[in-house]
């Protein structure tokens, strides 16, 4: 079973992520409501996805993706926006992001793109 | 069973008034600090969390207003809109609609948000620095409104504990003043007892009546709870829940709250079985669990039932003779409803391999101990490959129990009618002595009989329960009791009466003696020991 960390600081985000997550068969090993968090689960639980939202109470999401890239190279990150967000998902690309959601988003787009990423080879 | 619809809905609205409120703390500090990009941040992230997640939920209103905000906080951000007076009288206005909005999505009579107020927010976000002239001409929202508070408080428990502890007093105090009223013949005295009586009485059920919480509050969290089980378990299960507005103390429902969850994920990991297995039997592929409350008089009863595999009654006897509890051959002949009981004694357990779910070691008997330690009772009832019942009946509230009154060897006792089966009178030869109690065959049922004189009064080693030369006149009064389906009768000197009682801890030394509960003070000031029946059962099912 995929192992997928969720990074969003809304607990009403989450829990729609993480029902739309599990239900598909994927196991959600931690949430993380902020970015110190998120840095401190993806060491910990070292999953085999992150879903990160790119604005979060303590740092950006862009400041977390480059923490986690700094210590696993090779993690998968799928960044989570909003419409009008598109200079900094860019960005979030060029630093290693292998894919994106734009809120709202449906149950579809979300498991298309998190089955695409991870079915992917990794080497990005 | 709550849809996901519905979860979705309260988490919403309980973040999005999360929002509000540190929005209007947030803006505020902003008035003071206007260019502090700390709190503009904060602003900006708790307009765009609300907007996304009105609109991922389908409340459009509020995902446009959101968006109208976080559009104007972004220009003061950019510094290409000042945060100008009139600027921040919209914006207040425009936080205000945001939290009306929020606690309006139930109410159908609330009309379109007010045109005025839209305007001058779009005015702001689209026609930038030169806009102020424009918006002192058309704002006025609001401007009359009063300040409402809230008609709730929140209050901490303990307030409400010591509150209930006080009036406790007062109602002992009461009886002693109604007494002693008696007592002295005096009328005046007796018209002020009897109002302070009934003032005292409202006092109690109004304090009672402020700790009730509704047991949905604790329901509701389960259609979440057995879905992650179940998909832990590998199984398919359905919740449904009924009786969530039945109301039931706070610390009562706090003391359950585990034993619940418990006994939930035995439903699950122990009863219903996996898909597969299901359709073999002719059952439908997925699991039924059914969560009910219903009141009955001061009690509250809750009912947990699945469609499971059962309880497995051999099973029970063979771990009980195992356990060496009791005889293969007293087994044989065991009805059903006691085999069961001994699911729920220490460490009796069936389960054979410990799941993430099902937890370790933790039996009925842990269970059964919560559920005692409030004066409440529970029961199973269980048809192999059909399915198990709990049943948990709870007292409404803590602090006072209807009780039985009776004397024995001129001192008063009281036993709470929680487990008070019946009252009977027998003629001694109705007793027979059977090995060292005595026992009677009461309405086609064999019970033991004690009688309380010598099991209350008479030393360890001196005590002979068996004995019916220590009865004193012919005629025997019996209240039977129960504790886990066993009965047993205790002789008592007098029968008095029904009353409510405040039972108060023992103190040191007695808190040793296990045959009592507690204590209470009657009108007459004399004390009154209250038995604990589940201690006394369990030293008869240990002599046994």
């Amino acid at each position: 079973m995929k192992r997928i960390l969720i990074v969003d600081d809304s607990f009403y985000m989450r829990t729609m992520l993480k029902n739309m997550l599990t239900d598909a068969g994927y196991e959600v090993v931690g949430e993380a409501p902020n970015g110190q968090t998120a840095l401190e689960l993806a060491k910990e639980t070292k999953p085999d996805l992150i879903t990160l939202d790119v604005i979060l109470p303590d740092n950006t999401g862009l400041d977390v993706l480059k923490g986690i890239k700094a210590e696993q190279p090779d993690m998968k990150v799928i960044i989570v926006s909003a419409v009008g967000q598109e200079v900094i998902v860019n960005e979030a690309i060029e630093n290693g992001a292998l894919s994106y959601i734009v809120k709202p988003f449906s149950e579809e787009k979300v498991l298309e793109t998190v089955n695409k990423v991870l079915e992917g080879n990794g080497k990005n | 069973m709550k849809s996901r619809e519905q979860e979705y809905k309260e988490i919403f609205i309980a973040e999005a008034l999360e929002y509000y409120d540190a929005l209007n703390r947030h803006i505020s500090e902003l008035e003071r600090k206007p260019q502090d990009d700390q709190v503009l941040a904060e602003i900006f992230r708790l307009l765009h969390n609300l907007k996304a997640n009105a609109k991922a939920i389908g409340y459009l209103q509020i995902s446009d207003v959101s968006h109208k905000l976080e559009t104007a906080f972004s220009l003061i951000r950019n510094k290409e809109l000042n945060f100008s007076d009139e600027v921040v009288t919209v914006l207040f206005d425009g936080i205000d609609l945001l939290g009306d909005l929020i606690n309006n999505i139930d109410n159908d009579s609330f009309g379109e948000a007010d045109p005025v107020l839209l305007r001058n927010l779009d005015i702001i976000v689209d026609s930038l620095s030169d806009s102020t002239i424009e918006l002192a001409k058309v704002q006025k929202y609001n401007t009359s409104r009063n300040l409402s508070l809230s008609d709730l408080i929140y209050i901490q428990i303990k307030k409400l504990d010591h509150l209930l502890n006080l009036v406790g007093e007062l109602m002992i105090d009461r009886d002693r003043i109604l007494s002693i009223s008696r007592e002295l013949e005096n009328d005046d005295l007796k018209s002020v007892s009897s109002h302070l009586y009934r003032i005292t009485e409202e006092l109690q059920y109004s304090v009672m009546d402020a700790r009730l919480v509704a047991i949905g509050s604790l329901f509701n969290k389960f259609p979440r709870i057995v879905r992650d089980i179940a998909v832990a378990e590998k199984k398919e299960v359905n919740i449904e829940l009924s009786g969530q507005d039945i109301q039931i103390d706070r610390n009562i429902l706090q003391i359950i709250t585990d034993s619940l969850l418990h006994l939930v994920r035995n439903a699950i990991t122990h009863g219903i079985e996996k898909p597969e297995e299901r359709i073999k039997k002719e059952k439908p592929r997925e699991g039924q669990i059914s969560l009910t409350a219903r009141s009955d008089r001061d009690n509250v009863i809750i009912r947990l039932t699945d469609d499971g595999k059962g309880i497995d009654l051999k099973q029970v006897k063979k771990a009980a003779v195992d356990r060496h509890l009791l005889s293969a051959a007293v087994a044989n002949e065991l009805p059903d409803i006691e085999a069961l009981s001994f699911l729920f004694e220490p460490g009796f357990s069936l389960a054979k391999e410990v799941t993430e779910f099902s937890g370790r070691g933790v039996g009925l008997d842990v269970v059964k101990n919560a559920i005692d330690s409030i004066g409440g009772r529970i029961s199973v009832d269980s048809v192999k490959g059909k399915g198990t019942t709990l049943t948990l009946q709870l007292p409404t509230s803590i602090a006072v129990k209807g009780a039985l009154l009776f004397e024995v060897d001129e001192i008063f006792y009281a036993i709470p009618l929680m487990h008070t089966e019946s009252v009977v009178s027998l003629d001694k030869d109705e007793l027979h002595e059977v090995g060292d109690v005595l026992v009677a065959n009461i309405k086609g049922e064999t019970i033991t009989v004690a009688y309380l004189h010598e099991l209350l009064n008479a030393k360890e080693t001196a005590m002979r329960l068996g004995d019916k030369t220590k009865l004193k006149g012919q005629v025997q009064d019996i209240i039977i009791v129960s504790y886990n389906n066993r009965k047993l009768g205790l002789i008592v000197d007098k029968l008095y009466r029904q009353q409510d009682i405040v039972v108060k801890p023992l103190s040191k030394p007695l808190d040793k003696i296990d045959l009592y509960g507690g204590v209470t003070l009657l009108g007459t000031g004399k004390v009154c020991l209250v038995l604990d029946v589940p201690a006394i059962t369990r030293y008869f099912t240990n002599r046994r």
